[in-house]
């Protein structure tokens, strides 16, 4: 009799010992109400699981055991048991009703993105994340930070290794924001496990989601859903900030936008729309036309000593604003400013050996997306 | 027709005792079944949609 319960105790030790590991296997508990329902449901569903798979192979190895052939056991022949056939279709009847009560509350809650207090756009780009805040007039795209180097091997990986971003998503604690979340392109999805947020993103439809942060932090993700060569590259880092502090940081965006918009008018300097351009190549085209410009082909064109490139500016200028339809080239229309635009092309035809010496001014960009 | 319910019932939740089944074989006819089984079941349907529109409110 002892005996049997020392193997009770064997197994309640190893089910506490598989508890203290879970930090580093387990869905993370999350920062909202939402993942942390979900981390309890996830618990509790395991729990009933492991009951169910102890008391069945319990029996099983047990019956096994006790009633083997060497000790003379002979097999009953009987056809039926009403009442334990009824027993045993009630019992999971009534553990899959108890589980799916909780489930379903916990669903309904996950879907009702009502009285939302803020609304986020999200775009999935290859491959970036475009956020807008709408009614608010901020709207940025949020591109991976680790350098090239660290991808190819000749740096060492750094601590956020393919999860940082120069652009995170800010977000204000305490208060419900709400995901508008759809494509340009393919189907991408949205992950950040300590928000309970995996949301994919289809071109032509806009999935809602939303979430309410409870602490501040930085909480990072991935694109969940494989779309094309660099889905492994486009991070999701989201800030979430005290309400004051997202309120200034809004406040700055918005005056920042501002005076973007103001400088689409006024006339620039090669060195400027250069230097701006440099870094919007690095950050956007370089993924895929490589850093100096020597494109990776026959999938992406190089642009250094690209002929048509150098001899035809209205080409170059249609290739970025418009993409190339069937190619991997997208239409940067939406996605980069004017100024953006005219730099990154002036930038890229006056570097790498493209001595044009030609400057693309933002307003003749904004002539060109207007018309 | 108590006793084709408590069949069609039994049938619903998979478990029937052979002496009822032989029963049902041996007596009653095969129109009869069907007709309380499609009717037992549209209950079983609107039964879930009331439920479910009971929790939804």
């Amino acid at each position: 009799m002892r005996s049997r319960w020392r193997w009770l105790m064997a197994i309640s030790l190893a089910a506490s010992g598989a508890q203290a590991q879970a930090n580093g296997w387990n869905m993370p508990v999350g920062v909202t109400d939402v993942s942390s329902d979900i981390y309890g449901l996830h618990m509790t569903i395991f729990w009933i699981c492991v009951v169910i798979g102890v008391v069945v192979f319990g029996a099983m190895f047990y019956s096994l055991f006790r009633y083997r052939h060497s000790k003379g056991a002979k097999a009953a022949h009987f056809h039926e048991h009403t009442s334990v056939e009824v027993l045993w279709t009630a019992i999971p009847i009534l553990i899959l009703v108890g589980m799916a009560v909780p489930a379903t509350a916990t669903l309904k809650n996950m879907y009702d993105s009502s009285d939302a207090e803020l609304d986020v756009m999200i775009t999935g780009q290859q491959w970036r994340w475009r956020y807008e805040y709408l009614g608010e007039d901020v709207a940025f795209t949020s591109n991976m930070s680790t350098p090239r180097t660290q991808i190819s091997g000749e740096e060492a990986r750094g601590e956020h290794y393919l999860l940082e971003v120069d652009e995170p998503l800010v977000l204000p604690i305490n208060r419900k924001v709400r995901f508008l979340m759809t494509s340009d392109d393919v189907i991408h999805s949205w992950w950040v496990p300590d928000l309970a947020v995996k949301q994919d993103t289809i071109p032509g439809f806009i999935n809602e989601n939303w979430v309410k942060i409870n602490e501040p932090g930085i909480y990072r993700g991935q694109c969940a859903e494989l779309c094309g060569i660099d889905h492994g590259f486009m991070p999701v880092v989201v800030h979430a900030v005290e309400e004051e502090e997202f309120e200034n940081w809004l406040a700055d965006r918005k005056e920042a936008a501002e005076q973007e918009a103001m400088g689409v008018d006024r006339e620039w300097e090669m060195d400027e729309l250069v230097e701006r351009g440099e870094s919007v190549y690095q950050s956007i085209c370089s993924s895929c036309h490589q850093a100096e410009g020597q494109g990776a082909p026959p999938a992406f064109p190089a642009l250094a000593n690209n002929e048509q490139l150098i001899s035809d500016v209205d080409w170059h200028l249609d290739k970025v604003i418009n993409g190339v339809s069937g190619a991997a080239m997208p239409a940067f229309r939406s996605t980069l400013n004017p100024v953006e635009l005219a730099a990154v092309v002036t930038y890229s035809r006056n570097a790498w050996g493209n001595d044009t010496g030609d400057v693309v001014q933002p307003s003749e960009v904004a002539e060109l997306i207007a018309q | 027709m108590w006793s084709v319910v408590k069949s069609v019932l039994a049938a619903l939740l998979g478990v029937q005792s052979n002496q009822k089944r032989e029963e049902d074989f041996s007596s009653g006819k095969p129109a009869a079944y069907l007709v309380t089984g499609v009717v037992i079941t549209l209950l079983f349907v609107l039964l879930l949609i009331f439920l479910a529109m009971f929790a939804a409110r």
